[in-house]
């Protein structure tokens, strides 16, 4: 019996190991792969050995930062997407069912219209604004009753294609057509050190107090009953959730656009390797959704060569069908 | 009850029969307004076949700007553009305030308040209103050029096309002499600067479209004598700090956009700080819609002198 | 006394119908006045006949047949799959057209404009036989249909997007074609929507067995009725409606999402009245959409789709405070 939980155990580990190696090896690709050449060597170089040369300045100012970014941003939008998995007791819960993707891109897109020259700081707060509005109305409509996966998908369908097509509205009347579909997907290209300092303190912030509560968070998914019986307590642990999943998804939108499916299939790869206990699930999947991405970005650079793609179209790509998986299979999946 | 439905049924089916009806003595009116002399009438090829075109047109509605720019060339006012509902960029455009009427905007123009105007001769972009090539020639005789999509040279030939349609042949002939002498004359006046590479830009909040060799601008400015930094077939290119730091082009002219630009975060980076043409100070910001959108014998004209102005101040 | 109200209501609706046509025919660039429309249907003005006729009247037209038809299909989606959230757009169908349609837009632009309606009809058909397929092996269940839907709608929504990134230069043209408009369209059009009248008797009769599904399969089979032909058919026939419909206009969205409802608060859930009611109501939403459109800043068009989003909005919002407090 011993031996049966030890290596259990040791799987564990051994799969904590691997998708380290994995996430290193990842962001090594990631940044050695762009549109000049830059050999692997002048990539250790420039990490470790910086000097003054043209390699190790778009290394260390474009490549470096668009790696950082992506781990940040996939770690983040999969603790968020494990979180409103735990908060609705729904497998197919995630930011971007949940509208809050597609709240906080409208948001932005509206305050850009109206102020042009919004800061980018600022743009991280109507992010937050929108994403709340996008979840509160997708979860008023989903609650009430059982939060059934039907009702749960309609619903986000529903009110993810009002917001998009308002956000597609505004962007066709105002013209600015190639900029359009980046706000409707979500892309790291282009995006450097600045972002990354943007997104850092909500990432960091909203990871630690993610990971810290995972006892808690773990109460939410024991079961209606057990649930109910600790009262008070969990409809605090809700709104907390909640809070973190806006902290952790609007500030990946207001930097990157609304990434879309990370969120939802992650947690689910977790949950098969790792089995179901939150305190699991949490931190490593904000792991996977960071190889998730950063491999997913290196693949963006060529689906459509030679233009660069949104990794956010990339992500749909494997995230659609994954999906239609999940949809067949169509039962609650009870942790 | 049942009778009350029948009646019901009767009414509605009797409205909608009405509507048919409506319908069917409208569709063989014979809509076309004859307003000139029948037997007078120029055959003029385009893009999308031959069209007959009455004589020297008075009335003449276009629904792309280089087409207003080849129209003053002539001396022509057409009394219908699509305008994007910007009235100073016309102004801008001819130099001063015109009277005409707005029909909307270039990709939806109005088909209403086209015919309303009653034209003789219509001008469309072939990209933009092959669609709708059928509707406009109900209207009046149309003929669709390229506009959105053209070179320099296929510019010119759509000034001779329409130098042909509107009667004014002879003085198409002047004017692209004149025109010719202009270029040669601005040629000289960048002698200098000749067989420096050149890249001009258009600058989003997220993206950095570079014009190519096969762009309008790109070839204008070749036949000024500047290189264009990137030889490609297609006319726009994409590029991130990379690839333009990779390219490093001489001369760097930007068009931007209003609002946030996405080279404002590049100007904090040392890759920028390093391109020849920042350290040499010769990265120009240009009017946009000049530069982009206008394009025709006078706005490259004008785009020639901006550049003259520009670089040569520089030589000062 | 419900059956009456119902029959009252039919009749206000309609001839809120005609008062909307009048002025819907009036509205626009140029302004034509119900008397000199009038004067049009005797025969005797020819001023304003060009425009009436060659762009009003079809585009009034269009506007009542595929407003009528989203607002079936939406109707007998929401009916099959015992889901007020249902509609073609959500489901999936909507978005299969756009994807094949903006596949010839962009890769084959010098097509004739025939192939256009064509490709969006069969984008339409295609999901819905894929949704079929998959949900046969579990017996048609509104649950998987709904949810298989969710699914494939996006990834043709992942599909269009990834066609536009391939293709940037025709982003704009596709965007606006997805936004779904009634601009340019004229009697060519209007000839290809005929199918969707020819369905009317069809949709009646089929009305009926709507109403017994709703009953609950167990009673369903009970009274003799195949569970899941009936809904395959009924599905079949709301997928007819809405690719037509795409097909002329793009995708115009929240008709087949918004109609039933307010149709379902006028007369109930009963299908005899349900559907008819559900149509007058997206004709009349579409009609004002398009006119709004077209009249609230000339000679510039607002696309139909954006308005028919914006007016969406907040009675979408009402929808979820009424949801809210069952």
């Amino acid at each position: 019996m011993t031996n049966l939980v030890q290596k259990q155990k040791m799987n564990k580990y051994i799969v904590l190991l691997a998708s380290v190696c994995l996430l290193i090896i990842g962001m090594i690709l990631h940044v050695a792969v762009g549109s000049s050449a830059v050999s692997f060597t002048e990539v250790m170089k420039a990490i470790f050995a910086p000097d003054d040369s043209k390699q190790t300045t778009i290394v260390q100012t474009l490549r470096l930062p668009r790696a950082v970014l992506a781990a940040l941003i996939g770690a983040s939008l999969a603790a968020a997407g494990a979180l409103m998995q735990a908060i609705t007791r729904n497998s197919l819960a995630s930011p971007q069912v949940f509208g809050v993707n597609a709240g906080a891109s409208l948001a932005i897109v509206i305050a850009f219209i109206l102020f042009p020259d919004l800061t980018s700081q600022s743009t991280v707060y109507i992010a937050f604004l929108g994403a709340a509005l996008g979840g509160m109305t997708v979860y008023l409509f989903a609650s009430g009753g059982k939060t059934t996966h039907v009702k749960l998908a309609l619903a986000g369908m529903a009110v993810h294609l009002f917001l998009s097509s308002l956000t597609q509205g505004v962007i066709v009347l105002n013209e600015q057509a190639t900029d359009v579909l980046y706000w409707l997907v979500g892309s790291i290209n282009g995006k450097d050190w600045t972002h990354v300092k943007i997104l850092l303190p909500w990432s960091f912030l909203g990871l630690l107090l993610a990971f810290g509560s995972s006892r808690s968070i773990s109460i939410l998914v024991l079961g209606e009953n057990m649930a109910t019986g600790l009262g008070e307590k969990v409809k605090w642990i809700r709104f907390f959730a909640g809070i973190l999943v806006i902290m952790l998804a609007g500030a990946s939108v207001a930097v990157a656009g609304p990434i879309g499916f990370v969120g939802l299939i992650v947690p689910h790869i977790a949950r098969k390797l790792v089995g179901g206990d939150y305190q699991r699930i949490l931190p490593f999947s904000a792991l996977l959704g960071a190889i998730l991405l950063v491999y997913a970005d290196i693949l963006s650079r060529f689906i459509a060569y030679p233009f660069e793609s949104p990794v956010g179209i990339v992500t749909a790509l494997i995230g659609a069908p994954f999906f239609l998986y999940l949809a067949r299979k169509g039962r609650n999946i009870k942790q | 009850m049942k009778q009350v439905k029948k009646f019901r049924l009767a009414s509605i089916a009797a409205i909608v029969s009405i509507l048919f009806v409506l319908a069917g003595c409208g569709s063989t009116q014979n809509s076309s307004k004859e307003n000139s002399d029948n037997s007078q009438k120029v055959s003029v090829q385009h893009e999308l076949g031959k069209t007959k075109v009455p004589k020297n047109p008075k009335k003449v509605v276009v629904l792309e700007l280089s087409f207003v720019d080849a129209l003053q060339g002539l001396g022509m006012k057409p009394v219908g553009i699509a305008d994007d509902n910007k009235k100073d960029m016309i102004e801008k455009l001819v130099g001063g305030k015109i009277n005409y009427t707005s029909v909307g905007t270039r990709q939806q123009p109005n088909l209403e308040v086209i015919s309303s105007l009653q034209p003789d001769l219509i001008i469309a972009d072939v990209q933009r209103h092959k669609a709708i090539y059928k509707e406009l020639n109900k209207i009046a005789p149309t003929i669709e050029l390229k506009s959105r999509e053209s070179t320099y040279e296929e510019n010119i030939d759509s000034f001779k096309t329409i130098a042909k349609a509107v009667g004014k042949e002879k003085k198409a002939e002047q004017r692209l002499n004149e025109h010719e002498e202009t270029i040669s004359k601005l040629k000289n006046e960048l002698k200098e600067e000749s067989g420096q590479t050149v890249l001009p830009a258009v600058v989003r909040d997220t993206s950095f479209q570079a014009h190519t060799s096969s762009s309008y601008d790109g070839e204008f400015l070749e036949k000024l004598g500047l290189k264009n930094a990137v030889k490609n077939k297609e006319a726009y290119a994409e590029m991130n700090l990379e690839q333009l730091s990779d390219i490093n082009p001489d001369i760097l002219i930007l068009a931007n956009n209003e609002g946030k630009l996405v080279t404002d975060e590049w100007k904090t980076n040392p890759l920028w700080k390093n391109l020849k043409a920042v350290k040499n100070d010769k990265v120009f910001v240009v009017d946009r819609d000049l530069w982009t959108r206008f394009r025709g014998v006078i706005s490259a004209e004008a785009i020639g002198k901006d550049t003259v102005k520009l670089l040569n101040n520089k030589q000062q | 006394m419900k059956r009456k109200h119902s029959y009252q209501m039919l009749s206000i609706l309609f001839l809120c119908l005609i008062i909307t046509i009048v002025i819907s025919l009036g509205v626009g660039a140029v302004y034509i006045s119900p008397g000199e429309i009038f004067q049009q249907i005797i025969g005797s003005s020819p001023g304003s006949s060009f425009i009436l006729t060659n762009y009003r009247i079809p585009r009034t037209l269009i506007a009542i047949v595929v407003g009528a038809a989203l607002a079936v299909a939406g109707a007998i989606l929401q009916g099959i799959l015992k889901n007020p959230l249902a509609s073609p757009d959500v489901i999936g169908v909507t978005k299969g057209a756009g994807l094949f349609a903006v596949f010839i837009l962009i890769v084959c632009p010098t097509a004739s404009m025939l192939l256009l309606p064509l490709s969006a009809f069969l984008g339409a058909a295609a999901i819905a036989v894929i949704l079929m397929v998959f949900s046969y092996s579990q017996g048609a269940k509104p649950h998987t249909l709904a949810l298989v839907g969710v699914a494939l709608g996006a990834i043709c929504q992942a599909g269009i997007q990834y066609f536009m990134i391939k293709f940037p230069d025709d982003v704009n043209t596709t965007l606006l074609w997805l936004t779904g408009s009634l601009w340019g369209r004229g009697w060519s059009e209007l000839w290809m929507l005929i199918p969707c009248v020819a369905l009317v008797p069809f949709i009646i009769i089929f009305a009926s067995k709507l109403d017994i599904l709703n009953l609950g399969d167990e009673i369903a089979v009970g009274l003799g009725e195949r569970t899941k032909y009936v809904r395959y058919t009924l599905l079949s026939m709301a997928v007819i409606l809405t690719g037509l419909s795409v097909a002329v206009v793009g995708s115009i969205g929240f008709i087949g999402l918004i109609a039933p409802h307010i149709g379902r608060r006028l007369v109930g859930s009963r299908s005899k009245f349900l559907l008819p009611v559900s149509a007058a109501v997206g004709a009349l939403f579409l009609l004002i959409a398009d006119s709004l459109g077209r009249g609230v800043m000339p000679p510039v068009e607002i696309p139909a789709g954006i308005v028919t989003a914006v007016i969406g909005a907040p009675y979408f919002l009402y929808l979820l405070r009424r949801e809210q407090k069952k």
